[in-house]
């Protein structure tokens, strides 16, 4: 799930730096500018892995840096289409689950990546699936005992395929301002979401399917 | 700034707990430095040339230590806490006689899976390419996993895999930059005996 990118970039070395060796300096300031920062169309970055080549700095008028050119790879999350993940459940709701990985908080699996049949339990806030459903629509399923039904826990470890991503550029344009009063923002959107799904059989939660091999886990299509 | 390369390679989980592990230990042995400088001169006016370095940028920190990358890499059920370098080294060995992708070996490596049904899940058509070798693959997995340094089926050869196309394999732009944490790491690992030195460029069962 995590990649290395090679990136060109121009770095400012503040005075205060100068004392220390080129490459420690250089690598702070990247890490600086790019940890836990969300790339358009490359993905999280995490950290610098190391650099493959940095200019001599040159000083530009107005300040006393030190400017380099520096092309170096970092460390990127991004997981792959169709990648398997480990991921734990952070909230569920009508629309579907949430998961975290801890460092990364935007996975979702909305409802129709749910393996069917399954339902949502507005008592106990979880989706649930049951297992030999078949099409049962979902009015009917609620009824269905509860002894049945897998239910899908908050703080679970599931086993989740990625769908896709989709990168969001927020770029605050200028203020609108319609008769006057300003156009309230809407809502912000994150700047990089997952969609996952656990339709298939093997994914979802990993206590599912732990004790599978006796059962009919096996009729992968 | 610009994109030379969104994907030059990629990386497996363990790859990148071990980098994020190394970070920790440098930056808290250069905490701990600077606080002994500090206190022996009584004030920081000397200690300006650390300062850049001293607190550590707030989102670095975020992404790697608070908010747990390595939190996440580490836990109890990921199968990542019982791969070391070696045995990481030798599954990929043997998963490249059979007939993966790079991304479903990559996959294998990470999830480590030990029952059929994972399989299924990260191989696409399990069935026909690859039935009868399917737990020759899950048996090679729990080794690589299990406290089990035996190594007989791999030849003394070096590390570099033959593989010319597209994101370089996963090992070699790690290989240098591993070797001083080796040792640390091994006795985090409690399977492997003794530590690696000469193992980096043979990989026979020298001992």
């Amino acid at each position: 799930m995590f990649i290395l990118s090679t990136l060109k970039d121009t770095v400012a070395l503040l005075p205060n730096t100068f004392g220390l060796p080129g490459e420690q300096a250089l690598i702070a300031a990247l890490n600086k500018k790019y940890a836990n920062r969300v790339l358009h169309d490359v993905g999280l970055c995490i950290c610098v892995f190391d650099l493959a080549e940095a200019g001599e700095g040159k000083v530009r008028y107005g300040d006393g840096c030190l400017w380099h050119k520096v092309v170096f790879r970092m460390v990127v999350f991004r997981p792959f289409p169709s990648e398997v993940i480990l991921a734990k459940v952070k909230s569920s709701s009508e629309d579907g689950i949430r998961l975290t990985l801890g460092f990364f908080d935007d996975l979702h699996i909305p409802l129709p990546y749910l393996p069917i049949p399954s339902a949502f339990d507005v008592r106990e806030r979880a989706h649930f699936w049951i297992p030999e459903g078949g099409d049962t629509p979902a009015a009917e399923l609620l009824d269905t005992p509860t002894e049945n039904r897998m239910y899908i826990d908050q703080g679970e470890i599931m086993r989740v395929r990625v769908e896709t991503d989709e990168f969001y550029d927020d770029e605050p344009g200028p203020p609108k301002a319609a008769e006057g009063v300003q156009v309230k923002r809407e809502l912000r959107r994150s700047p990089y979401s997952i969609i996952c799904s656990i339709s298939e059989q093997g994914l979802g939660p990993t206590s599912w399917w732990k004790q599978a091999q006796e059962e009919d886990g096996m009729e992968e299509g | 700034m610009e994109i030379v390369n969104q994907r030059s390679a990629l990386l497996s989980n363990f790859e990148v707990l071990t980098l994020l592990r190394e970070h920790e230990r440098e930056q808290l042995a250069q905490a701990k430095s600077n606080f002994l400088v500090k206190k022996e001169q009584g004030s920081s006016d000397d200690a300006n040339v650390n300062q850049p370095l001293e607190d550590v940028p707030e989102n670095l920190r975020t992404i790697e230590f608070e908010a747990s990358a390595i939190q996440y890499l580490s836990a109890e059920y990921q199968p990542i806490i019982q791969q070391t370098e070696r045995s990481v080294k030798k599954l990929v060995r043997d998963l490249s006689k059979y007939d993966l992708t790079k991304a479903e070996k990559l996959q294998i490596v990470n999830l480590a899976p030990t029952e059929a049904v994972e399989l299924y899940v990260i191989v696409e058509e399990l069935e026909d390419r690859l039935e009868a070798q399917m737990e020759e693959i899950l048996s090679a997995v729990q080794t690589s996993i299990g406290s089990n340094p035996s190594t007989t089926e791999f030849a003394a050869g070096n590390d570099e895999r033959p593989s010319g196309s597209g994101p370089d394999p996963l090992f070699l732009p790690h290989e240098d930059y591993v070797d001083e944490e080796h040792e640390v790491f091994a006795e985090e690992e409690m399977d492997d005996p003794g530590g690696f030195e000469g193992d980096l460029e043979m990989d026979d069962d020298g001992e």
